[in-house]
């Protein structure tokens, strides 16, 4: 653990784990990146002033729109949306901080670096230029110009990205069911928190399946293979056939993932106007109960839409009517929502405030917006409008219509976060010139329809308006067009008055309270602003019905009977990491303070119960996947440089992981929380757990994908493309020792149970025996398909580029082969801290471990079957 | 029976499916009736991956709402496998 410098140090920045600061990071890099997709996007309405590429070129417009949707959608709109979460959610469920603090920064970071990572790809010949959905096969080298290299690092960058996310989901479902003040119940907490936790269960699935995909594409770039290719060489299928399941694998993949994602960006939107509504009326949301239940309906229903953006695809009638018939459903409770909304208008006394204005805005712009998209969710309908305008504007009234209400959010938490008061006028100044702007700049699309998505050419197509006895009139769409590109310009230019209005007031700003808003009741309203560094002074609790502070004794009293580690209540918090007060006297023996003096006389890691805020390991090994990702984006065209960088980045992510493992951190869970429906279910556990079901869904995408791919060619056919040489044994062979490692984990965690040192070296020295048998059985039997030089059927041998078969038997299996390299690093470490006399009554960690080590051995007990006998 | 027994007996079973699993293709089941056999080895690697789960995983005696979080990731990636592989037949 490092010290947390004060907030004036550049240094605290990078080291700080604090969910405030780390918020407080997310909404600057989000804003940054909404400026650079905003920019680009200014650049292709100049291009589309006239119906020619005269301005950017074929490919300059390619590349501006598809970093465009890909920097907005995943750099801007979500990130954008976590830097409020970060800093509200924990204030708003009673929590210090989120469950693991250096899980997220670790997030923010690789957040930053896949950005970092996206900028350099316009400086690698030509950045990704597919589109932003990134249909097979234009997204794969042979469609991408030049030697795809920046399309490559765009590839990583998203995967880079998705890990962020994925590591950000399993911690904000941990601090939202371990953390909560003492009687809080999930359906009490705040819309706002709400919304996030819907959002992060979305999440938690919906990136894995993309997550997913990025990397069979990713393998498709690098290794070769042949998932999203459709014209393939080698045995088994001869050259120019197609690969019959490549462009729909992509799309099902993606949009299991793209319409999930819709939600994840529009949730806390919604979670936003629901706060900003019920503040600003003065009035509780009318029909609470049941704006919550539509919102959980909503979540689960975006898993079963996905095939509506696939309706011009050649999926059968039978899927595509089931899919129109979700699609609709999915309609009904968003109209609970909207209706939820507009009743708590008519109830309540409204004041015009900026945030409620901007809020108000959103929910016009998606009511627009939501009707629109109705229309394609009809099959019929759907023929006619898909590749159309009507989809650019239909998705930018709902999406931006989201970032609508983020920038409410931004102006409702602005007094929180900075303790000042933006200028009210300027405010709406805002709010006006954007609505114009906006409405300018997307509307005349709806008029544009048939302009063709992605295409800079539009035609000669004209929009004829009959007005009766006043005549009919035919404007041409190039009218249309450059009247969104003034309204993009003007959008544009209402930024700079927020930008300007906010700046100015963090200095001049008029100095806030606790709470500025009369009728805003969520907790983060009950500490000052900014918020102290740890939160609360005393221990939030709701048990009495409303929100009172706890001190240690009290937290003792209530706590007593229960387990659990963690320090009995808060003491003083500091309001920044340089000083810790106390009621304006400077308390004596805080960590702060004694980290300020280099004392370290406050326990075993030198805290004194109170949580560590401060590490530099997230960065450093942000900054090692960076170098590691651009060095793989160049490996597959060669050189030396992307190889040493490779081999640098490997070798910087392995040590820096390992220096934060050794790094000791004390994160502690609070003593009295509510902790439904996981009570038993301590934070580590917990932690795993959720990533085990977001690693299920990674791994089911890629059986998944080989079923389909499989199914496509025709299921009995595959046996064609598989050589004679590929028997059952080696696979058997594995599968044994696999279900003995597994069987050695839970005898090692027997023998800690009884504190058999000798037990415990064993088990876990016999699972990396084990473990490491596995993968030299793998590698020969690898090497003896790559070389079957004798095969008639294969006298190339039998790799990864071969054929659809063997790139979805390496890449599945091989998957699976990292998974269990990374547990076996694990064993190791563990063993080493066994040899040291660890886990002696404390099987705890090795439990943790199994948990991932038999999620290894179930997804074999699936991949023997399937790549071996079947 | 104490918690080494019930894992020890466990192993046996999984070892006996896996096998069992060998022993439907070894014997030639598979071309006597893919299908059928090919459903069977299917149901065995489920029986064993549920055994896994709640013996060795623990969820047997975990609350019931962590099984939940491991059903919705399972029931998120059989839905996807199922529909996708449906919309083209």
């Amino acid at each position: 653990m490092s010290e947390l410098p004060p907030k004036s140090s550049i240094k605290r920045w990078f080291l700080t784990t604090n969910h405030k600061d780390i918020g407080v990071l997310y909404l600057l890099t989000a804003l940054f990146f909404l400026v650079f997709g905003g920019l680009l996007a200014l650049l292709f309405r100049v291009e589309l002033l006239s119906p020619a590429a005269d301005f950017l070129g074929e490919g300059g417009y390619n590349q501006a729109v598809s970093a465009h949707g890909l920097l907005m959608v995943f750099w801007f709109i979500s990130p954008f949306a976590f830097g409020f979460a970060n800093y509200v959610v924990p204030l708003q469920i009673g929590a210090d901080d989120l469950a693991f603090p250096r899980l997220n920064a670790l997030s923010y970071w690789f957040y930053l670096f896949s950005g970092l990572l996206f900028g350099v790809s316009f400086f690698q010949g030509q950045t990704f230029s597919g589109g932003w959905t990134m249909y097979a096969p234009l997204n794969t080298p042979t469609y991408l110009p030049g030697e795809a290299l920046g399309a490559t690092t765009v590839v990583l960058a998203l995967i880079m990205f998705v890990t962020a996310v994925t590591l950000g989901s399993v911690n904000f479902l941990t601090t939202m069911y371990r953390m909560r003040a003492e009687g809080l119940r999930m359906r009490d907490l705040p819309l706002f928190s709400i919304s996030i936790n819907l959002t992060v269960w979305m999440m938690l699935f919906a990136f894995a399946a993309l997550l997913a995909a990025l990397m069979i594409l990713t393998s498709d770039h690098i290794l070769g293979t042949h998932y999203f290719a459709y014209e393939i060489g080698g045995e088994g299928i001869t050259q120019g056939a197609n690969n019959p399941g490549a462009s729909l694998l992509w799309a099902h993949l993606f949009w299991f993932f793209g319409h999930p994602e819709v939600y994840i960006v529009f949730f806390p939107a919604l979670g936003i106007m629901a706060e900003c509504f019920q503040t600003f009326t003065g009035r509780r949301l009318v029909g609470r109960k049941w704006f919550i239940i539509a919102m959980v309906l909503v979540a689960l229903q975006s898993f079963i839409v996905w095939m509506h953006h696939m309706f011009l695809t050649g999926i059968n009638l039978q899927i595509k009517t089931v899919f129109m018939a979700t699609t609709i459903g999915i309609s009904l409770p968003f109209d609970l929502m909207v209706f939820s909304l507009i009743y708590t208008m008519i109830k309540g006394r409204i004041r015009f405030t900026t945030p409620f204005l901007f809020s108000l805005g959103a929910l016009i712009v998606f009511i627009l917006g939501g009707i629109t998209g109705v229309f394609l969710g009809a099959v019929v309908l759907d023929y006619q409008f898909r590749g159309t305008y009507w989809v650019v504007a239909h998705f930018h009234y709902v999406m931006v219509g989201g970032a609508t209400a983020l920038f409410g959010g931004l102006y409702y938490w602005y007094p929180k976060i900075t303790g000042k008061m933006y200028d009210e006028f300027l405010g709406k100044i805002h709010f006006g010139v954007y609505m114009i702007g906006f409405n300018l700049l997307y509307f005349p699309m709806f008029l544009a329809w048939e302009t063709p998505r992605r295409v800079f050419d539009y035609g000669d197509f004209a929009t004829t308006i009959a007005l009766g006895e006043l005549g009919t009139y035919v404007i041409p769409y190039e009218v249309w067009h450059n009247a969104s590109t003034l309204g993009a310009a003007i959008l544009g230019a209402s930024f700079l008055i927020m930008f300007y209005n906010l700046f100015v007031s963090y200095w001049r700003g008029e100095d806030v309270g606790d709470n500025p808003w009369a009728y805003a009741t969520s907790a983060e309203w009950a500490v000052s602003s900014p918020p102290p560094l740890e939160n609360f002074h005393g221990t939030p609790s709701y048990a009495s019905g409303k929100l009172e502070f706890l001190d240690d004794e009290e937290v003792a009293r209530r706590s007593s009977g229960s387990s659990g580690g963690g320090h009995a209540g808060h003491g003083a918090a500091a309001t920044d990491g340089g000083t810790s007060t106390d009621g304006g006297a400077i308390a004596q023996a805080g960590p702060e303070a004694a980290l300020a003096t280099g004392t370290d006389t406050a326990g075993e890691h030198g805290h004194d119960g109170h949580p560590d805020h401060a590490s530099l390991w997230p960065f450093i090994i942000s900054v090692a996947g960076f170098v590691l990702f651009l060095g793989l984006s160049g490996i597959r065209t060669g050189g030396t440089f992307y190889t040493s960088l490779t081999l640098v980045g490997a070798v910087g992510v392995f040590g820096s992981f390992v220096g934060m493992a050794r790094e000791p951190f004390h994160s502690p869970e609070p003593l009295l929380a509510e902790r439904w429906p996981y009570g038993s279910v301590e934070k580590m556990k917990l932690g795993m757990w959720t990533f085990l079901a977001s690693d299920i869904v990674l791994f089911g995408a890629f059986i998944g994908s080989y079923v389909f791919v499989r199914v496509a060619y025709g299921w009995e056919e595959w046996h064609h493309l598989i050589p004679e040489a590929h028997v059952t044994m080696p696979g058997l062979i594995n599968t044994y020792l696999l279900l003995t490692s597994s069987f050695a984990v839970v005898l090692a965690m027997v023998a800690a149970e009884k504190q058999s040192r000798k037990g415990v070296l064993l088990s876990l020295g016999a699972t990396f025996a084990l473990g490491v048998g596995f993968l030299i059985n793998k590698a020969m039997e690898w090497d003896h398909l790559f070389n079957l030089h004798g095969s008639e059927a294969f006298p190339h041998g039998w790799d990864l580029t071969t054929n659809l078969a063997s790139s979805t038997f390496y890449l599945t299996t091989g998957l699976h082969g990292a998974h269990v390299a990374i547990g076996l690093i694990m064993v190791a470490y563990m063993f080493t801290r066994a040899w040291n006399g660890a886990y002696m009554g404390d099987e705890k960690p090795i439990e943790y471990f199994g948990l991932y080590w038999h999620l290894v051995d179930i997804v074999w007990l699936f991949l023997f079957p399937l790549f071996y006998i079947l | 029976m104490s918690h080494t027994k019930l894992y020890t007996a466990i192993y046996v079973v999984l070892f006996a499916f896996a096998t069992l699993q060998a022993v439907v293709e070894y014997a030639g089941f598979l071309e006597q009736s893919y299908w059928l056999a090919f459903w069977a080895i299917i149901v065995l690697s489920l029986i064993k991956a549920v055994i896994v789960a709640a013996y060795y995983q623990h969820l047997r005696w975990e609350p019931r709402a962590v099984s939940y979080l491991v059903v919705g990731g399972v029931v998120a990636a059989v839905a996807l496998t199922a529909a996708a592989s449906f919309s083209i037949t």
